[in-house]
């Protein structure tokens, strides 16, 4: 026979739940259609839960003196067909058209009272005030719209439009507030270069672009220091096949940052974030741009075993035949740019890297020697650092390049 | 004063006190649904007022008068004509209903069928009849139907209230303004809600005509409703009738009226025994026709109720959420 | 033959009156009087029991008139003044606004509030009520600014079958003259540009287009061309025309004569803040009156609404954002 559910009622606006105070009827009971069967009570008044058909009450699922909420389910009504029919009621489970007319309402207060979070929930004390404290401190709001910096909507959506970064517009002189660049005034730009040369820039090109655009966000600097190679080159001469020269710096600068990891570290937020391993890139120009393949654990790899894999790194790079992983976790580069015969530089570093150590051209110089009582002939480079000034300062940053000096001075060592 | 003595057709009487047990029947329906969990929103009952209620419903015509019940005024409603189901529907919240799920309970109605659907806003309904009235007299369709608007005790303090009795005066428009003062306004009894020693002595003020009933009385609250019509209808401008009730139920079925005291309670009497003895002593119904008027009530409130209650609801995906029309 | 507003709002009530027997005008003052400003001078003699003096009691004339049509009617209600309609405030927005939405029968009624300020008529004779009355839903609100928009656009909200809340400017009353009614006008619910530029758009309604232009006028010497749009209907706003012009400016100025908190201008910024942030090049501005009720002498009223020269001011700021 069809079950009929006894559900607690809205009594009342704003009500979430009503005590029971006493059952009228007990399970086993023959009810008629609208007769009060259990007693309850609510803040506000108290009154009887009647019934919607008539029937026996098959069980109640609760106690007298309990809180329920409203749409709990209290207990079952089995009727006969013939009561369904004539009060329209529709039993517990039944599917079909009949559920759609007359179940929307009881099914969702039914839902509710099962759901015990959503029961526990009206139950729950709420705090009659939280101490907040505002997570932000000074401005409240962005510094403002004026200045040369500012991108308004307009422009970002006109430059995403384009593909145009903030840096490709640095020729603009704006014209808006505090020198900001207008809609106006990049549109005027546009028109202006409209008939001068262009060529597509390649693939690597706008990789390169994008990576030193990135890395140009930070606070870059670089220092420099003269080193004497005498040492370092006499060792390579000795050694079948020669190692270049950019592997005895790599070599030194790997030892030199594992005696200060922290050096290497990359800032995020207030945590600086550590090196997990001596991995280091060496910048390798290929056609129209420059790679930059990691050398791993380059702090325990020797001068020779350096040498072997970087001549194959560097093989395999011109043949663009490098694997995406080659590219990743590394902590700082290497760059020589001696190898175009320029004595000094300010290399920037991957965007993803705090330091990148640049290596000048040798150069033979005099040197006046006590020992000898002469000038005497000795071949230096400038060796540079760029740094993200925000992890390392100038002192730290000399700090390093002694130590890498200091190494060169034992090339038997590296 | 008018005297109370008009003499009402046997039909007249027995239409009136039929939707005076349908009325009862149907909110005892409506309460239980309520405390079954089965309503959306709240049940606002007339128990105690159906005689001077449905006395109002009898003397207009349904099709020719217009008339803005009030929330107590199921009985009224019912004598007037209006369908057991626009009732069942708009309460269960059907989208078959008048209102189609988009208001509830007492606030339903067929403004173009002459019944106003009332906003909470109690005294706004005085003036919407009077404009309905004053727009058939523009066209010159008003003929000799009226309108009619019902308020409590608690509607007599707006300014609506005040302002639309003024206008209704000035126009002389065929009103009824039946106030129906069943001692509490929710919560608040009389003393605090007006002054006067008796409200139907505003009408002086007012300069119109002023009905006093006890609207307990079956008999009584006929005859006084049927002079007012027939003043209304004979060009004597707005009638204010004041009829003095209890109200037999708290101001919802939330409300068990812990606050009326009980020697109120007790010195009350129920206007549906009242009709019932009358009627009987009358001669005008036998012990046996009122059980089959009882029975008969019952049967159709219960199918109006099963209909309902397998109707579907609105449906939010198919409303047009359109507030205006095209 | 010369018209000013006021007299064009007349003409179209005479004209509806005689074209629409259904139509009828009730307000204070309105019979043998012709109304606080003349609107329906010579109306009641004319067409007898048609043009009715109501009692003082707004809410109550609000209500009868949505009685009336319910019933068929197409009544005109004319408040003395705008301010006056918040007395009956919840006529018209808990019942004539929700009637079609609850019942499914419309309301054909125009409610005309006699708006805005003119000097010296201080707190209670100068307010703009479309903003508030733009908020509820079932409602349209329309601000015409010109001679024509006042004949065409009370002649097409009297016979539309919705509430229409006509706001009209008594400030153009008598100062706005035409020589000639336009009857070919747009249709309520569009908005006309009134002045074509590209540096900046000014949307604005009512008296207000008048001042833009004086300021679009001013800034012209400069070489900046400054964009009008005239709402004409603040609800249903018109978001595609002025989406429109801010995607051919880059810059919005929302002007308003109602008070600066929320409102008209507001919702103008939202909108397009929401659906065309990409198109703006500047934040986008709001100008009304200032957060004080209308003051009553003439030196404080001109400065506490935007004039042609405050308006010069937040443009020349906008421009250089």
């Amino acid at each position: 026979m069809p079950q009929v559910a006894i559900i607690m009622p809205q009594l009342g606006e704003s009500i979430a739940e009503a005590t029971i105070v006493k059952f009228l009827v007990q399970p086993g009971d023959t009810v008629a259609v609208d007769q009060e069967i259990i007693e309850v009570e609510t803040n506000k008044a108290t009154m009887g839960v009647t019934t919607l058909c008539g029937g026996t009450i098959t069980t109640f699922h609760v106690e007298e003196g309990v809180s329920y909420a409203v749409g709990t389910q209290l207990g079952v009504i089995q009727a006969s067909e013939e009561e369904i029919q004539a009060t329209g009621v529709t039993p517990i489970g039944s599917g079909g058209a009949e559920q759609e007319g007359d179940g929307t309402l009881i099914e969702k207060t039914l839902s509710h009272g099962d759901n015990p979070a959503i029961a526990q929930q009206s139950q729950m004390d709420i705090p009659d005030s939280i101490d907040i404290k505002p997570n932000v401190h000074g401005l409240p709001v962005p510094v403002g719209t004026k200045g040369a910096n500012y991108i308004s909507p307009r422009m970002r959506a006109r430059m995403d439009e384009l593909g145009l970064h903030a840096a490709d517009i640095s020729a603009i002189q704006g014209n808006g507030s505090g020198g900001r660049v207008t809609i106006e005034d990049l549109e005027a730009f546009l028109v202006g270069i409209e008939d001068w040369p262009k060529s597509k820039a390649s693939p690597m090109r706008l990789a390169v672009a994008d990576a030193m655009r990135r890395s140009w966000t930070r606070p870059l600097a670089t220092v420099g220091m003269p080193v004497v190679l005498d040492k370092v080159l006499a060792h390579r001469r000795e050694q079948n096949p020669k190692p270049g020269l950019t592997l005895y710096i790599l070599r030194a600068f790997a030892l030199a940052l594992r005696e200060d990891p922290t050096s290497a570290g990359y800032l995020i937020g207030e945590n600086i974030v550590h090196p997990k391993a001596f991995d280091i890139g060496v910048a390798v120009q290929v056609e129209d741009g420059v790679v930059v393949p990691v050398i791993r654990n380059a702090d325990v790899k020797t001068v020779p075993e350096l040498s072997q894999e970087y001549a194959d790194l560097v093989e395999k790079a011109r043949d663009r035949k490098l694997g995406k992983e080659t590219f990743e976790k590394g902590i700082a580069t290497v760059t020589n740019f001696g190898t175009f015969g320029l004595v000094s530089g300010t290399p920037i570093p991957l965007p993803n890297e705090t330091l990148i150590l640049g290596l000048g051209a040798g150069v033979k110089k005099p040197v006046w020697s006590d020992e000898a009582n002469a000038f005497i002939p000795v071949t230096t480079c400038e060796l540079v650092i760029t740094f993200d000034h925000r992890v390392v300062d100038g002192g730290g940053a000399g700090m390093l390049l002694q130590k890498i000096r200091d190494y060169l001075q034992k090339p038997e060592t590296l | 004063m008018v005297q109370t003595d008009n003499a009402q057709s046997l039909e007249q009487i027995h239409h009136c006190y039929r939707a005076m047990v349908m009325s009862r029947t149907l909110e005892n329906k409506l309460s239980s649904l309520y405390k079954a969990g089965k309503i959306v929103g709240g049940v606002y009952l007339g128990k105690g007022q159906e005689a001077i209620s449905a006395a109002l419903g009898t003397v207009l015509e349904r099709g020719k008068d217009v008339y803005a019940p009030l929330i107590r005024d199921q009985a009224g409603r019912t004598a007037f004509g209006e369908e057991l189901l626009d009732v069942t529907r708009t309460y269960l919240g059907k989208v078959t209903g008048p209102m189609r799920g988009r208001d509830g309970n007492i606030h339903r109605g067929r403004p173009t069928e002459g019944m106003p659907a009332m906003i909470s806003h109690l005294g706004a309904s005085l003036s919407y009849i009077a404009g309905m009235l004053f727009a058939r007299r523009l066209k010159g369709s008003l003929n000799d139907s009226i309108g009619a608007a019902t308020f409590g005790d608690g509607a007599t303090s707006t300014g609506a209230f005040h302002e639309g009795l003024n206008l209704a005066a000035v126009e002389k428009l065929p009103m009824i303004i039946l106030v129906v003062n069943n001692c509490f306004a929710y919560s608040t009894p009389n003393d605090r809600q007006f002054a006067c020693d008796n409200l139907v002595s505003r009408a002086e003020g007012y300069g119109i005509q002023g009905h006093h009933v006890d609207g307990t009385d079956f008999f009584k609250s006929l005859e006084t409703m049927t002079a007012a019509a027939e003043a209304a209808r004979a060009g004597g401008g707005p009638q204010l009738v004041v009829a003095d009730v209890l109200r037999l139920c708290g101001h919802g079925e939330h409300d068990d009226a812990k606050y009326v005291p009980k020697n109120l309670w007790e010195g009350s009497r129920d206007c549906m025994d009242v009709a019932e003895q009358q009627l009987l002593e009358a001669n005008y119904l036998t012990e046996a026709e009122i059980a089959e008027i009882k029975e008969d009530a019952r049967l159709k409130v219960q199918e109006a109720v099963a209909i309902a209650q397998r109707e579907p609801t609105p449906d939010p995906y198919l409303d047009d959420w359109s507030a205006l029309g095209s | 033959m010369p018209l000013t507003y006021i007299e064009a709002i007349h003409q179209a009530q005479r004209e509806l009156l005689a074209e629409c027997p259904e139509v009828f005008i009730y307000g204070q003052d309105v019979g043998q009087f012709g109304g606080a400003f003349k609107a329906t001078r010579g109306l009641s003699e004319e067409f007898a029991g048609r043009v009715i003096d109501s009692p003082i009691s707004e809410d109550a004339m609000a209500g009868m008139v949505i009685g009336a049509a319910v019933e068929g009617a197409r009544p005109i209600l004319e408040m003395q003044f705008a301010d006056f309609s918040s007395v009956a405030f919840n006529q018209i927005v808990n019942q004539a606004a929700t009637h079609y939405y609850r019942t499914g029968v419309q309301v054909p009624l125009t409610v005309r509030l006699p708006s805005g300020g003119t000097p010296g008529s201080g707190p209670f004779h100068s307010q703009n009520m479309e903003s508030l009355y733009a908020h509820y839903p079932g409602l349209i609100v329309v601000t015409p600014a010109t001679v024509a928009d006042a004949y065409g656009m009370l002649k097409e909200a009297v016979m539309m079958d919705n509430p229409v809340i006509f706001c009209e400017h008594k400030f153009l009353y008598n100062w706005l003259r035409a020589d000639e009614l336009k009857k070919n006008a747009l249709p309520i619910g569009q908005a006309r540009i009134v002045r074509q530029g590209k540096h900046v758009t000014v949307v604005t309604y009512g008296a207000l287009v008048h001042e833009a232009v004086k300021a679009a006028e001013m800034l012209a010497a400069d070489g900046w061309e400054i964009e009008v749009v005239d709402l004409r209907t603040v609800k249903p706003v018109d978001i595609d025309t002025i989406m429109a012009s801010v995607s051919r400016t880059g810059r919005l100025l929302a002007l308003g004569e109602s008070y600066p908190w929320g409102g008209v201008t507001a919702e103008i910024v939202s909108q397009v803040v929401t659906e065309g942030f990409h198109l703006l090049d500047a934040p986008p501005m709001r100008l009304n009156s200032k957060d004080t009720p209308v003051p009553y002498h003439p030196d404080l009223w001109a400065a506490h609404r935007p004039t042609p020269e405050s308006i010069v001011v937040a443009l020349k700021h906008l421009l250089r954002l």
